[in-house]
């Protein structure tokens, strides 16, 4: 947004209100990844209903966005920034309500995977894995806030490092259930939640293409380095 | 959005109609137009922007010469319209405005018939030899005025008895009936309704098909909608010019986003 006020104070105030919506969004989300993470390393059961229960609000603040955005723009016919801001705070809360989802599902794993065997050292490999995501989130969020596109392509790059830690975690869980199948079906839930944090660290990475957007004008083009292979696991060569 | 949307836009790709290069205007002191530089496309609608007293007026009348009329005024630079100078001393101003046509703010219509409204410009360039002729040009230029439906009963009634919009649409058909190459229009819908404003903008975009069309106008969202590049004035500046999309969405000047997002600038 430039730093110069509206001749209309009521279209910075629109602005403004959808700005505040959308960095609530993200702080709700954040503390999902979190407590989520949290509640499966200490196999509190309590804690990942609450996650649960919270994704209400921020499928509930998606939906305010979305007619607070439709109304903006029948109303006021926003131009260039403001115009672009409205597209990336639309695109931004889709995002973030995704990222609400997985927290929600790693919630749902969490109370089946209490009741069974606990895999050596995966729930803090995960928590770890989630507390990069969080934190780039994070970052997203302040590259957002200050239409920082330079912090924005930081962020984009450490996508990365979540997918190695993806890919190792994969590896792992394969080795644990040719050990034991009975840790098959843990192992299972496992890998699905970290694949979710996988692509939520995917939603934070359109997160910050969508603030290079808004601040540039334009889209990045340049090929990230994916590091997800994960898909070719088990190809002979 | 199919190619088809995508290819009308691709606006580059017609010749060039009007190229202005280094005008300046001057009214006795007043520096009113700073070295503008412009190239004017065929059968596109060309939007000037900006805030009032910006030079867009003044810009637009220096197409037609119609500030030649003005004692103070003086122009100078190059502009050409198909690469002739329109200010060299053998350009008759009369002929120039047959091919230059302009309708005005408020609707301007003769104290005569709706008929010799249109057919006075044909008559005295003497486009009609005889009077099925000049019923024929007076037919179609109602026509493209988007008016003949509404006035054909009543040719002969005055001008001046018209409503507003359809009175605008009246002097649109006047300013088409000499087949000028190139239209230019100083806030045309500014008197208007709504409904007579989107008449008009459709009429614009028909128009189109055929001439050069100059907007000036007020209206940013009038620009957005009918024209296909823009110009944003300031000052007596051209401070950006592109095609309109690019204007609206991702301006690279910062008056320009400063103007159009309805910061004060």
């Amino acid at each position: 947004m430039s730093e110069q006020q509206h001749i209309l104070t009521s279209f910075d105030r629109d602005l403004e209100a959808i700005q505040a919506m959308i960095m609530k969004m993200g702080g709700l989300v954040e503390q999902a990844i979190i407590d989520a993470a949290i509640s499966l390393e200490r196999r509190d059961e309590e804690l990942a209903e609450q996650v649960r229960r919270n994704d209400r609000a921020i499928d509930e603040l998606e939906e305010r966005i979305n007619e607070e955005c439709a109304r903006l723009l029948a109303l006021r016919a926003p131009a260039a920034s403001d115009l672009r801001t409205v597209l990336t705070v639309m695109k931004i809360s889709a995002n973030l309500e995704r990222i609400g989802d997985y927290a929600k599902n790693l919630g749902k794993r969490t109370s089946v995977l209490v009741q069974m065997q606990p895999i050596d050292g995966a729930s803090g490999a995960i928590r770890r894995m989630a507390i990069v995501v969080e934190d780039m989130l994070k970052n997203a969020l302040d590259a957002y806030v200050t239409r920082d596109a330079e912090l924005a392509a930081a962020v984009r790059v450490r996508d990365h490092e979540v997918d190695q830690m993806y890919n190792a975690l994969f590896r792992e869980f394969l080795t644990f259930m040719m050990e034991d199948p009975r840790n098959i079906t843990a192992c299972m839930h496992l890998h699905f939640i970290a694949k979710n944090i996988e692509r939520m660290g995917d939603h934070v990475t359109s997160i910050v293409e969508q603030v290079i957007y808004l601040s540039t004008g334009e889209m990045p083009d340049d090929d990230r380095n994916k590091g997800d292979n994960t898909s070719y696991a088990g190809k002979k060569d | 959005m199919n190619d088809m949307r995508i290819l009308e836009r691709d606006v580059d790709a017609n010749k060039v109609k009007i190229s202005a290069q280094n005008c300046d205007v001057y009214y006795g002191d007043t520096h009113a137009i700073k070295d503008v530089s412009v190239d004017i496309s065929d059968r596109t609608v060309t939007a000037f922007i900006g805030p009032s007293g910006c030079g867009k007026s003044t810009f637009l009348r220096c197409l037609n010469r119609m500030n030649d009329t003005i004692d103070v005024c003086r122009v100078t630079g190059d502009i050409r319209l198909d690469d002739q100078n329109i200010y060299d001393s053998r350009v008759d101003p009369v002929q120039l405005r047959a091919k230059v046509g302009m309708v005005f703010q408020k609707p301007n219509p003769f104290p005569k018939s709706i008929y010799d409204n249109v057919a006075y410009g044909p008559r005295i360039h003497g486009l009609a030899r005889n009077k099925a002729d000049l019923d024929e040009i007076v037919e179609k230029a109602l026509r493209r005025g988007a008016i003949w439906d509404e006035v054909k009963d009543r040719l002969h009634a005055p001008g001046t008895g018209l409503s507003g919009g359809q009175q605008q649409r009246l002097c649109i058909a006047r300013a088409v009936a000499t087949e000028p190459e190139v239209l230019l229009m100083d806030e045309p819908c500014s008197a208007l309704d709504p409904i007579a404003t989107l008449q008009v903008e459709e009429l614009i975009d028909e128009l189109r098909r055929d001439y050069s069309v100059v907007i000036v106008t007020h209206s940013m969202q009038q620009a957005a909608r009918v024209s296909q590049k823009t110009a944003f004035f300031h000052l007596g500046s051209l401070v950006e010019y592109g095609e309109t999309g690019q204007i609206f969405t991702n301006p690279k000047d910062e008056r320009t986003e400063s103007y159009i997002t309805g910061r004060i600038g």
